[in-house]
Parts: C-alpha cells; structure tokens; sequence
C-alpha cells in the first residue's frame, strides 16, 4: 500500500514483496491464544500481552490474486488500495488520518493467496481500529467512486513502475511465475496483475468484486497485545456483528497438484543490467506441510548466511558469485507447490554460463552427495532465531496468528512450525534434495547485460 | 446489514513507559542495558564511534570496507570457521555505519547471548585484516556498490548532497561511498582505520531480559584488551544556504520515472529546534496524509509515495523531499511539490494537521519501541547523541505539547524553498525541455 524505503534491499529477492511473511502452544508460541466465531462467521483472534501499551489489529482476506480468473488481474491488489480511500462513515484519505492521528502505524499487503490489512495503535484506541475496520468490510462499495477508482489505478500503475519497471531485474518475479505455473493455474500471474485489465474494468466490476469476497466469513481478525479476550471479542460483535455474511464465496480454482514441469525450463533477458544473474526455481510444497519445512531447512542450508553451502562454494571459495547478492528462500506460498528460489549474481570477470555451470555443480553435489549434520544444525539455529524476531512484535504475532488461522484453520499451529523445522533430519534434507533438485524440476530465469553475449 | 456510524473515541489512556535503563561501566568500557522482561529474543551491540564522519576525504566507504574484512576471519578462526561457529548459534554479525556510529550486534536467543558477543568481540578486536582477503572484499564492495548505484536514486542523492555541502567536504559526499571511492580503499587504510577507532572500548548495547543476563560478564568479553579513550566529534556545522534555486538533472535514459531528490541544508541533531522542526516535516511530508503525498499521490496520482523529512546526524543536517513520478509528470510534480514545500514555510501549519502529526509522532513511540532491536536501537540513540535515560519519555510529552506557533516558527525558519536544489534522475531527452521551461531555476547537468 505505502511505498518501503527508497534504498533497495541488497539481496535482490524477488517473491510478492508485499508479504512478510485458546491452547498454548508448546513451542513456538508461548502466549496464550483465544478465539470466537461471531454469527456472521468472522473467526476472531486474541493473544493478550501487556509488555506494552499497544494492540496489533490484523485482518486477513482470504482473497488474493489466486481468486482472479483471467482479464481481471491485478484486482486483489488494486482492492487493497481502494480500502484506503473511504468508506460509507469514514471519508476518502480519514481512514490514515484517524489511524495516524490515533497514534498509530498502518499498512496492507496482497500476495497470491491473500490480502492483510494491519495497524497498530495505543490500547485506548482498539475500538477506534475496530471500528474503522469494519466500515470498511461492511460499507466500501457505497462510497466507491469513478474518481477515486481512476487516481488509485493510477498509483498502482506508479508502484508497478517503481518496483518493477523501473529496477534492475525488478520484473523477475513477473517473469519466474508463469514459467513456475501453467496458464489457468492460480499462481500463473503475478499479483500486481496487467495494467490492461485493470485500465478495462468498470466501477461495477469492482464493486462487485468487493462484495463477493469481503464477507466476515471470509475474514480473520486478530488483536495481540495489551487488551483481553472479553474486550476484543465483545467490540469486535459490536462493530461486525451487523455485518451479514456471504453464503455463495467462489473458491480459487484448485492448483495444488499442477502437472509436472518437464523442465528444465530457462528464460533468457537481455536487459541493462549491471551484472549477469540467474534465478533457479524449483517447485517444492505447500507452505505449512511437513515437507515444506524440510524444504525450508535445505533452502537455509543452501543459501542463508556465510556458512551455507552456496556462500562457502561460489562466493567464498570459487569467488563467481557476489557476495552480497547470493541465496536461497522458499516463497511461503500455501495452495499450490511454492517455489524455492536460488539466486546469484556473476563477480564482474565471471561469465554468465560459467557461474550457471558452477550453481548447477553445488546443487548436483548437495543432491548426490547429501549434507552435513552440521550444515542442517546452523541451519535450524538460524531459523529458530528468525521465528523469535518475527514474533517479537505484536504486530509479527497478529500477522502470524492470523495466517495459521486462515489458512490451517486454527491459529494455535503457529505454535508448530518451530518444532516441524527442529524435527527435520539430515536424511530427510537429502532425500529432499534428491526429490526437489533435479534439471526437470527447474525454472532457470537468467539477466544479461546488454552488449554481453 | 448494519454498521455503526458512530465513531468511537479512546478508552482511558495506557501510561507511557521506556524500559528502565541500566548504565554500568566495566572493564573500561560503559554497558548501557534495557530490560525487557519475557522476551526469547536478545540483542547485543557493540557502538564504536568509527561512523563515515571519521573516514578521510577521498576514502568514502571505507568504514563499510572494514566491515565486510570483520567477518574474514579472526587471529584464532578462519572466515569459514567463523561463520559456522556464529551460525551455529543463531545469529549472524550485523554490521552498519551510520555519519556518527559503527555497530556491530548480534539477536539470539538470551542463552546465546554471552557466547555471541564473546564471537562479535573476536572479530571487532582480533580481525586477521589478511591483505589479500581485505583487497578481496573491498573488490567486493565496490562491485556491490555498482549493483546499488545502477538503480535509480543513488546518484540523484549524490549529486543533491554535493550541491549541498561541497565534494571536497566529507559530508558532501555520500555516507556509503560511492564505486570509484571505495575502489581506492588500500590495505594500509583499512588496517589504520581499525587501529585508531576500533581498539577503543565503545559501548556495549543491551536489550532483553536482563535477569537472565550477566551484563558484567558481557562487558568483560566486549572490552577486554580495549584501550584509548573517547574522541570528541567537532562542533556542528553552520548551515549555508543558497538564496536561488537550481534544478542538476542526472540522465537516465530510458527511465520511466523521474527520481526526484529536492533538498538543502539544515540544522544538526541536537539543534533546539528538533521537535518543533520534526513535527513541521511530518505535516509536510512525513507521514501517509501529509501535504505531500496527499496532493501528489492521492489527488494527482502522480507518483506512488512521496515524503520529506529532516536528515540529523551530529553536526549537520539537511531537508529532503523524495519520490519517484512517471516521466510525463516531472515538471508538474516538481511545481507542486515545491508549492507546498513554499506554503508550508510561509503560512505555517493548522491546529487540525498538527494534532495529526503530534499524535502520531508521540504515538509512534509506544508502537515502535516494542522489540529488543528496537529498543537497542533507540538506546544508540541516547549513547551517540548524549541524551539522559528519561529522554524518550520527554520527547513524547514535548511532542504533545507543541503548539501551532511553535512548529510554523520552525517552518518559516528552517524551510528554505527559494533555496531548494532540484535533483531529478531521469530520462534527459524527454524532460529537459520541460524542466528548463518551469521557471524553477536554472538547470545544470550533473557532472
């Protein structure tokens, strides 16, 4: 919604930048956690912590680009942008400045499986959150106008010129995931869509874009922090139990078992970029499965600090790669295979084929010859570090809570993932790498710089 | 269907409280700690005043240079041993310079925490600085600094701070470096750098759940064999102001944006000015609903995000608007932009703006000081610019108190809009014309 930081992050990733990412939980999520079900079916989150004086506010829209059939790319995220601009009792641009004015921080993400709207604000402004949450749910398309369609379309063409256009290797992303996924498949297109279809649809089109999918049913509403159940769940029927629920939601065409890729499948630009650099892409599992955290842990052995395996072969050893600009990560994704991307950029005498040559030699090597107890034990350290800093915040912890309750229906599994990364074994990280890293399973997206052959 | 019209106000407020700070000198150097109760999560920073303030002209990136040599093995460790054993634990050394700072932290779980600064004083203390491995990752730099400088906004910056403050002065160049400037980095530069600002003890920076910390036994491993005693950094710089605007055009041909970088100098940190000048940029630029991006992005729709703020490092400063707007809107963007930049400076803020920006700044305080990096960080804070420990309690009661007066006094005086260098990055051939013709001032091409 709001733009980062003007300075690029170093390492280059592509993925859907917008992400981020009751019972208590033995491991990973030590807090306790309540939940409700209103009559309207919006499912209702708490985790009470009073270490400070703030409340974490998250909704997650189970709508994301994956809902968007063809000739409506794009409009997940365009809806994103118009949930800021007013609603039938918060007046066009009100919305930040309440939230700004209250104290508060706020943003929203959509990627392919889902739009989140987050804000945290001082406690004594939960309800004013609230409130502002649900008028939007409830009474966006009244207040929807042609005018404010038309400036939003604009600032969305603006965040696809900023973020993709105009950076280098800043469409990768784009380019990766229909290669990745078949036409029809629901991760196919890239979230930020095509401007076409976005320029081609009329005020009604999204209108009634907004009213089949922003049900309560269809939502998820977590508050962490410095409140209790009681208040949480009492203020969140007050301001969205009036809102009636959608019976008739369609669900996203089915893409968890696409056919096999056939690969290896490579894609070769030539564009004025300062260096040559590869992504290769293999198709792994769905975010939350057992062997997506055994895909999780290879991805960090391969790829995550000085000591993985591609640092100390390509960028400390052979020294082809840049140092700054060489990794791996899984894209969590959850209704599909979601892909693990590795990545590397040439050192400036290095040539494209020779540093394709050496990132295909690491990968053979870690799938013939498996890896370390050692290299898995880093790993699974620097993870757990990770899980703790990302539910540090309130704000991480809503944001977590609300994904595990969306998408595995009970957010009391958030608890799980540190312990299914601990579990994972070295012979279940190579027989993964013998599964997963083949040339058959492999997207290879490569930049060439123009005037390099 | 029914929803509640009426909005609801605050329930009773939260008192506003920083964790207690804990300030203890050991072993020569001085441990400044929060206490965090129930938090996993630990961080330890070492500050050293060794920011790009101290690095010699012609040498811009040189503190970065040393950065990247820490991690290339230690008297007792290779590079490869290193980073396995910090790894093993968890955490990894995350190393930054700032104009007034060189830190170097770690954030692992608490039980970690001793054995990770025992390894971050290893390599701040004990580098092995192997010429070949510090020629190897300055190398490294440079080229990674040529991956940065190809995207848009680094040589708009470059050219704005030059103008600003003069390429011979060390200010007037890029805090970072520039490719050419770190390239020229040597051996010898890397090796006095670290002998002059690195063997000083520094402080030793604490977040977490201090009693499962032995704070002493940290400040032991962090400032064993430490010697030499704090510098001072110099009084602050005066602010020189141009009385005429200009417009330096960086040619980027075949950009479909225009980097827009407009600025000029200001006061430094500890100015007593700070909030009032601080809320005065927030009602101008510096939050979602401010002038700026109200008018360009929401009513235009020009650009994606526009804001401005007042950079403060401690002895100089300077005010900057920065955005990105499609090619076709470069001189209009620029008109506007320097309109309200012009309007804010002449008539002031509103009672009604300004309630915004101070509720939110002070809110912003209590949201963002939740996390045990955040908290060291905003202890850095306190260390670099010698604030006491109730400082951030007073800040929020300042900002709450600022009047309408106040803060449209600090606009009139530290807004210069007569006086604002105009960088845009862009493609030259479809703007030049247009630039030259907004009668916005006289246009130069960067060098």
């Amino acid at each position: 919604m709001a733009p980062a930081g003007t300075r690029p992050a170093r390492c280059g990733r592509p993925g859907p930048r917008s992400d981020n990412v009751g019972r208590m939980s033995p491991n990973g999520y030590p807090w306790p956690i309540e939940t409700t079900r209103l009559d309207n079916g919006l499912r209702v989150v708490v985790s009470p912590d009073s270490s400070a004086p703030v409340v974490a506010v998250n909704l997650w829209y189970d709508v994301g680009s994956r809902h968007e059939p063809a000739g409506r790319t794009g409009f997940a995220h365009l809806f994103e942008h118009l949930m800021f601009e007013g609603s039938v009792n918060v007046a066009k641009t009100e919305h930040m400045k309440l939230v700004q004015g209250a104290g508060g921080s706020l943003n929203a993400t959509t990627n392919p499986d889902r739009t989140n709207y987050f804000e945290t604000v001082p406690a004594e402004h939960l309800a004013l959150a609230l409130w502002l949450e649900a008028d939007r749910m409830g009474g966006l398309v009244p207040a929807l106008t042609q005018e404010t369609l038309d400036n939003q379309r604009e600032v969305v063409k603006n965040e696809r010129r900023q973020r993709y256009d105009n950076v280098p290797y800043g469409d990768a992303w784009l380019r990766l995931l229909p290669l990745l996924y078949p036409p029809g498949h629901p991760y196919h297109h890239a979230t930020i869509g095509s401007m076409d279809d976005l320029n081609a649809a009329d005020l009604a089109t999204f209108q009634a874009f907004h009213e089949m999918y922003y049900a309560p049913n269809n939502a998820v509403l977590t508050v962490v922090g410095d409140t209790d159940a009681d208040e949480v769940f009492s203020l969140a029927d007050k301001y969205f139990g009036g809102i009636a629920a959608r019976v008739d939601i369609p669900p996203a065409p089915d893409g968890r078992t696409p056919a096999p890729l056939a690969g290896p499948v490579t894609e070769t630009v030539t564009a004025d970029v300062p260096a040559a650099r590869h992504y290769l892409t293999y198709r792994t599992h769905p975010f939350g499965t057992p062997a997506y955290d055994v895909a999780t842990v290879l991805g960090t052995v391969l790829g995550s600090g000085r000591g993985s395996r591609l640092y100390q072969r390509l960028a400390d050893g052979a020294r082809i790669a840049q140092p700054d600009y060489l990794g791996a990560y899984g894209v969590d994704l959850a209704h599909a295979p979601a892909p693990l991307i590795i990545t590397a950029t040439a050192q400036p005498t290095v040539t494209a084929e020779r540093l394709a040559d050496g990132l295909i030699e690491v990968l053979d090597e870690v799938a013939r010859d498996g890896v370390t107890d050692g290299e898995v034990d880093r790993a699974k350290a620097l993870l757990t570090t990770g899980w703790w800093r990302q539910v540090a915040s309130f704000e991480g912890r809503a944001d977590t809570l609300g994904r595990y309750a969306t998408q595995f229906g009970d957010p009391a599994r958030a608890g799980d993932r540190l312990p299914g990364w601990q579990a994972v074994t070295t012979e279940a990280v190579n027989d993964e790498a013998v599964r997963l890293l083949r040339p058959d399973n492999r997207v290879q997206l490569s930049y060439l710089p123009e005037g390099d052959q | 269907m029914t929803i509640i019209a009426q909005r609801p106000g605050p329930s009773a407020a939260r008192p506003y409280r920083f964790p207690d700070v804990v300030r203890r000198s050991v072993a020569g150097g001085e441990i400044v700690a929060a206490h965090l109760p129930g938090h996993r999560l630990a961080v330890a920073t070492l500050l050293l005043d060794a920011g790009a303030g101290r690095e010699p002209v012609g040498r811009e990136g040189l503190a970065g240079v040393l950065a990247k040599a820490l991690e290339e093995g230690t008297e007792t460790r290779d590079s490869a041993a290193y980073a396995l054993v910090l790894e093993g634990l968890g955490t990894e050394l995350s190393l930054s310079a700032d104009w007034d700072s060189f830190r170097v932290g770690v954030q692992v779980s608490t039980d970690r925490l001793g054995a990770a600064v025992e390894l971050l004083t290893e390599a701040v203390r004990t580098p092995r600085l192997d010429p070949s491995d510090v020629e190897r990752v300055r190398d490294d730099e440079a080229t990674a600094l040529r991956m940065y400088w190809a995207n848009p906004g680094p040589r708009a910056e470059a050219a704005l701070r030059a103008d600003l403050f003069g390429a011979d002065q060390r200010h007037g160049r890029p805090m970072g470096g520039d490719p050419e400037s770190v390239a020229a980095v040597t051996v010898a530069d890397v090796v006095d750098f670290h002998s002059a600002w690195f063997t000083r003890p520094g402080t030793l920076l604490v977040a977490g759940d201090l009693d499962l910390i032995d704070l002493d036994a940290l400040g032991v491993a962090a400032f064993a064999g430490a010697t030499g005693s704090p510098s001072q950094p110099g009084p602050p710089l005066p602010v020189t102001l141009r009385d005429h605007r200009r417009i330096i055009l960086v040619d980027r041909p075949g950009a479909v944006q225009s980097t827009l970088r407009l600025g000029h100098p200001a006061p430094h940190r500890a100015h007593p000015d700070y909030v009032p000048m601080t809320l005065a940029s927030t009602v101008l630029g510096g939050a979602f609903t401010s002038r700026l991006n109200h008018l360009i992005r929401e009513v235009r729709g020009y650009t994606y995000g526009i804001r401005s703020d007042f950079g403060m490092s401690r002895r100089f400063g300077r005010f900057a608007v920065s955005s990105s707007v499609q090619t076709g809107v470069t001189a209009p963007a620029l008109i506007d932009s320097v309109g309200e930049v012009s309007r804010t400076q002449a008539d002031g803020v509103t009672e009604e703006e300004l309630a915004v920006a101070r509720s939110w700044r002070a809110g912003q305080l209590s949201v963002e000081l939740q996390t045990p990096p955040a908290i060291a960080s905003a202890l850095a804070t306190l260390v670099v610019h010698g604030l006491p420990d109730d400082y951030h309690a007073r800040l929020r009661d300042e900002l709450l108190s600022a009047t309408v007066e106040q803060v449209s006094a600090a606009a009139a005086t530290h807004l210069q809009a007569e006086g604002l260098t105009l960088v845009v990055e862009g493609d030259a051939a479809k703007i030049r014309d247009e630039l030259t013709a907004s009668g916005l001032g006289e246009l130069h091409d960067a060098d």
